[in-house]
């Protein structure tokens, strides 16, 4: 084989096109420079975009564009481009630095001739037994008929969707916007759930209810925290530039004079301190111990599912030691009593159900709510993630945590938060979900596998790895599809309105319409009647709020592949098909409900939706959310603004750094209000597994795969890296399995199998393994069982117990792949 | 709000050499070579020789400058082979400090590593790429650096610097 060198990019032209870019990954949202010029063309060493000598070696922390920052690209008029996207030093998010995911946003940009080549084109539509390329007026005129037929006949509430609800890559206010209006209002269907999820719920319920807003901080006053504490959560890997330049800054004490700026006058400064609860060890607590030493980091390594046992630990602990903040607790709170009256446990009661030693126990309290030298209360960042969203149940989780919060005045304070870390952005500006209370929602996905609903529309996800109990939800749809295609294979004229009756009676005699939109083929659009092409970040004007409520416009930097839309308007087409179906059977009034759709771009869903409904509909944007536009915005930069908006000055958007500074939080009292948060028992269908198989299953995220692994599955680097989902195990486990590392191993439950690779690795304890979510070859979601908070129907991915069987081995699979120690 | 012009500047002094501020800046010694340079069969690199084949097996690894003086590399022996690699993190820069014992290079900054026995691919961290592979030809007792495959850390293009 040739050996082609990389060694050599052209240099960005001096009058190339700059524009701003928010990462499309994580909840960060790390500031970008998009560099576009034309192909065949460059600046010179002296004279380019950068502005930088480039004959020279740029020094350490200086800008440089990898190769996988770099593509090149081709714009719908033919014309062909080289494009740049490298961390912008500007932004106060992540002053010049990148993660993998960020970094490698140049090379997953749509290239013919590179891995990106099979990214959705065209529409699709199911004929002559296959996905077949159609037009998209063909493609949404199908959809308005079944959906018009079944809206008439069977409600709309026959209508199943699982749609984003996040910002980023794929989301955003504009799309978030536009589907929810399709779905709520103008289609008006409850059945209704989101991208990772079986419901249409928060993930923080309880929080919201108890007046405390999930994201309520910024990352600047984490990095002038005393103490961090970080439960269910490795932002090493997750939240990557919020660990290496916020909390490191804490951990290394280079903050130190931001401290002392911004504390009380006299109060005792110092580095920070910092608390990971997590049952494994992870590389956020080996970094941490390499940047503040053993001291100052304390690794609480929980027996899984006991979170709520701690969090009440803690919360006694230090109500004992007359260290709960007594002013606060009176003055801006409410229910302390009855929360207490349940939550009191004893230390060495909490020790013996967390696995905790007292003392440890002990020093976390310390460490969060001791007074300082001066007599000040400590002040805390607290994050938590995924170990706890995804834990033994949904609602006390985040509760117990909110509690500790609340009695230590770690929220409204500088220095503090009670935040989610968070996983994707967000930006949620959508009509009033009109579906039943938390308690009463439908698990959509295991009413798909109960036979229920006629169509399941599926935008930018792929429940078929990441639902719950992920293998019977893609029999039950293989089959349920299988019965609409095998109808529409029979019939081979094209009148549409005789293949939608077709399609119909199908749906009504067991089958499911299954609609598929996204960017890439997927396990979704294999099953798909219909499949629509979107566009992503770069191909759209996209905003955005990051995990401190910093709202950016991630700007258009080239056109999407084929004839691919952003989501708003493929959901513009939709409600315009079926408006125009409802006018052509001289249906007024329900063609009325599908006006408003008139949208020429994404800017004109913005300026409906976040900029024009305010405090009409439910927006991370609030009440203040009018005064933004596109303008502004694009003025704003990198930097942005910090949700909510408080006014705009001489064309400057003036944010909201700190919530809840005013000590009034969001209950009709004003008051944030405690929960009794009792240690639930676990849940019959996990301890049905429990009892049945031998290894406690945790899952989570890598640092290198992002979410359904889309992009990271396919470019190079990564997937080299990870060719199939890894499975720690325990080196005494291992050993009694006959695995060493590299081994495919079978995992197998009530509910599925599926295979990993085995990293044998004292990370994780003995009798509990970690496998990565979200690869499409090895699911190992397929083993979680169906049960859901039955308060929030918020799932327990993170709670499975399985068996293993070493099946083998492919030197061909890992021949490429390193084994060494990540944490 | 943090203050970028101070982030930047304490970054910028960590307390480990970083790249550009002279202190590293290859100085005679680590430019390795008692042949004379000629040209590459990978076009505009030139042929260094990087040192002896013996040496490396005794002391495990051997620093030397590719394909110029500011270009920090290093040889190791490591699964009864020869790899030589930057060490410059491909994330920001920093250079990487290898651990002998696990045969990964560590980045101390934002501790990226990259393994050494598998052409340099990162086990966990920023970069977007492994190290740079530099290229090797052993002619004898001599092991030569005739190219690097990969981008080096602040460069447009291998052969500036």
């Amino acid at each position: 084989m040739a050996l082609t060198l990389n060694d050599r990019l052209p240099i960005p032209h001096k009058n190339a096109e700059v524009k701003n870019v928010t990462c499309e990954f994580c909840i960060v949202g790390c500031g970008y420079k998009a560099y576009k010029w034309p192909l065949g063309t460059e600046g010179t060493y002296k004279n380019n975009a950068l502005g930088l000598d480039l004959s020279q070696q740029q020094p350490t922390y200086g800008d440089w564009c990898s190769e996988r920052m770099f593509n090149t690209i081709q714009d719908r008029d033919g014309k062909k481009y080289n494009l740049m996207v490298i961390p912008d030093k500007e932004c106060m998010v992540n002053i010049g630095q990148n993660s993998v995911r960020g970094g490698m946003m140049g090379v997953s940009t749509f290239n013919a001739a590179s891995p990106t080549k099979d990214r959705l084109k065209e529409p699709q539509i199911f004929r002559g037994g296959m996905l077949m390329e159609t037009s998209w007026e063909e493609a949404t005129t199908i959809i308005a008929k079944v959906y018009k037929k079944i809206i008439d006949n069977d409600g709309a509430d026959e209508i199943s969707h699982k749609t984003f609800d996040h910002g980023g890559g794929g989301g955003g206010f504009e799309n978030t916007w536009g589907t929810g209006k399709l779905f709520h209002t103008a289609i008006g269907t409850a059945s209704a759930s989101i991208h990772n999820r079986p419901a249409y719920n928060s993930e923080v319920h309880s929080s919201r209810e108890m007046g405390v807003g999930e994201l309520n901080s910024s990352y600047y006053d984490t990095s002038i925290s005393d103490t961090m504490l970080v439960i269910g959560c490795n932002p090493y890997e997750c939240q990557t530039n919020l660990f290496n330049i916020h909390m490191q800054a804490n951990l290394d004490g280079s903050s130190i004079e931001n401290k002392k700026k911004e504390y009380d006058k006299g109060e005792s400064v110092s580095k920070g301190k910092i608390i990971f609860v997590d049952p494994r060890r992870t590389a956020s607590i080996t970094n941490a111990i390499a940047i503040a030493d053993k001291e100052n980091v304390l690794h609480l390594q929980i027996k899984p599912g006991q979170d709520i046992t701690l969090m009440n630990a803690l919360v006694s602990y230090i109500i004992e030691q007359g260290w709960e903040a007594k002013e606060f607790i009176k003055n801006h709170t409410e229910n302390f009593d009855a929360m207490y009256k349940v939550n009191k446990i004893s230390l060495e009661y909490a020790s013996s159900i967390t696995n905790i030693s007292v003392a440890d126990i002990k020093k976390a309290a310390e460490w969060i709510a001791k007074p300082k030298p001066s007599g000040h209360r400590p002040r805390n960042a607290i994050y938590y993630e995924k170990g706890i969203i995804w834990g033994i149940k949904n609602y006390e989780n985040v509760a117990s945590i909110v509690n500790l919060g609340l009695v230590t005045h770690s929220v409204g304070r500088v220095g503090t938060g009670i935040c989610r870390a968070g996983g994707h952005q967000e930006g949620y500006t959508r009509p009033e979900y009109t579906g039943p209370s938390r308690q009463n929602l439908a698990v959509i996905d295991t009413d798909i596998i109960q036979g229920k609903y006629l169509v399941y529309s599926i935008w930018g996800t792929n429940p078929f790895g990441q639902s719950i109990a992920t293998q019977r939800l893609r029999n039950a749809v293989n089959k349920r599809s299988q019965i609409v295609k095998d109808a529409i294979n029979g019939y081979h004229g094209n009148n549409l309105d005789e293949l939608c009756d077709i399609i119909y009676n199908a749906c009504k005699s067991g089958g499911l319409f299954v609609v598929d939109i996204d960017i890439y083929p997927t396990q979704s659009s294999e099953r798909a009647h219909i499949v629509l092409p979107a566009a992503t970040t770069m191909e759209m004007n996209l905003t955005s709020m990051s995990g401190e409520r910093r709202m950016r416009l991630s700007e258009k930097v080239m056109d999407a592949p084929g004839s691919a839309k952003p989501d708003c308007l493929i959901a513009a087409d939709i409600a315009n098909a079926l408006k125009a179906e409802y006018l052509k059977s001289g249906n007024k009034t329900m063609a009325k409900r599908f006006e408003g759709f008139e949208w020429k771009s994404e800017e004109d869903a913005f300026m409906d939706g976040f900029a024009g409904q305010g405090s009409k509909m439910a927006s991370q944007g609030g009440p203040t959310g009018t005064l933004a536009n596109y303008k502004l915005l694009r003025d704003a930069g990198n930097n942005g603004v910090q949700l909510p908006i408080v006014k705009v000055d001489n064309g400057k958007l003036i944010g909201t750094r700190l919530n809840y500074a005013d000590g009034k939080f969001g209950t009709k009292s004003g008051r944030a209000t405690f929960l009794p948060t009792p240690q639930p028992a676990m849940p019959k269908q996990v301890a049905k597994q429990v009892k049945r198989y031998k290894y406690w299953v945790n899952t989570g995220r890598i640092n290198e795969v992002w979410q359904s692994n889309y992009h990271t599955g396919r470019l190079e680097f990564t997937a080299k890296r990870w060719p199939m989902a890894p499975l720690e195990i325990h080196p005494n486990d291992a050993k009694e399995l006959g695995v060493t590392s590299g081994d495919i191993v079978q995992l197998s439950n009530d509910y599925g199998s599926t295979r990993a690779i085995a990293i044998v690795t004292d990370a994780v304890r003995k009798g509990e393994v970690f496998g990565a979510f979200g690869f499409q070859n090895s699911i190992i979601n397929d083993l979680c069982t169906d049960y859901v908070d039955p308060d929030t129907k918020i799932p327990f991915y993170k709670g499975t117990a399985a068996n293993i069987v070493k099946v083998g081995r492919s030197e061909g699979l890992i021949k490429d792949m390193t084994f060494a120690e990540r944490a | 709000m943090v203050n970028v012009e101070e982030k930047h500047t304490r970054r910028e002094f960590l307390k480990f050499s970083a790249l550009g501020l002279g202190t590293i800046a290859a100085t005679p010694a680590l430019i390795a070579g008692d042949a004379p340079p000629s040209m590459s069969v990978y076009g505009s690199y030139t042929k260094n020789r990087v040192g002896s084949l013996a040496q490396l097996k005794k002391a495990g690894e051997i620093d030397f400058s590719y394909p110029d003086g500011n270009a920090l590399c290093k040889a190791v022996y490591v699964n009864n082979e020869v790899k030589a690699y930057s060490i410059i993190c491909t994330h920001k820069g920093c250079p990487t400090i290898y651990n002998k014992e696990k045969a990964l290079f560590e980045c101390p900054c934002h501790f990226t590593k990259y393994d050494a026995k598998k052409d340099g691919q990162m086990v966990i961290g920023h970069a977007t790429g492994a190290l740079p592979r530099v290229l090797l030809e052993i002619s004898g007792d001599d092991i030569f650096a005739i190219g690097v495959d990969g981008l080096i850390f602040g460069r447009i293009n291998n052969n500036v610097g």
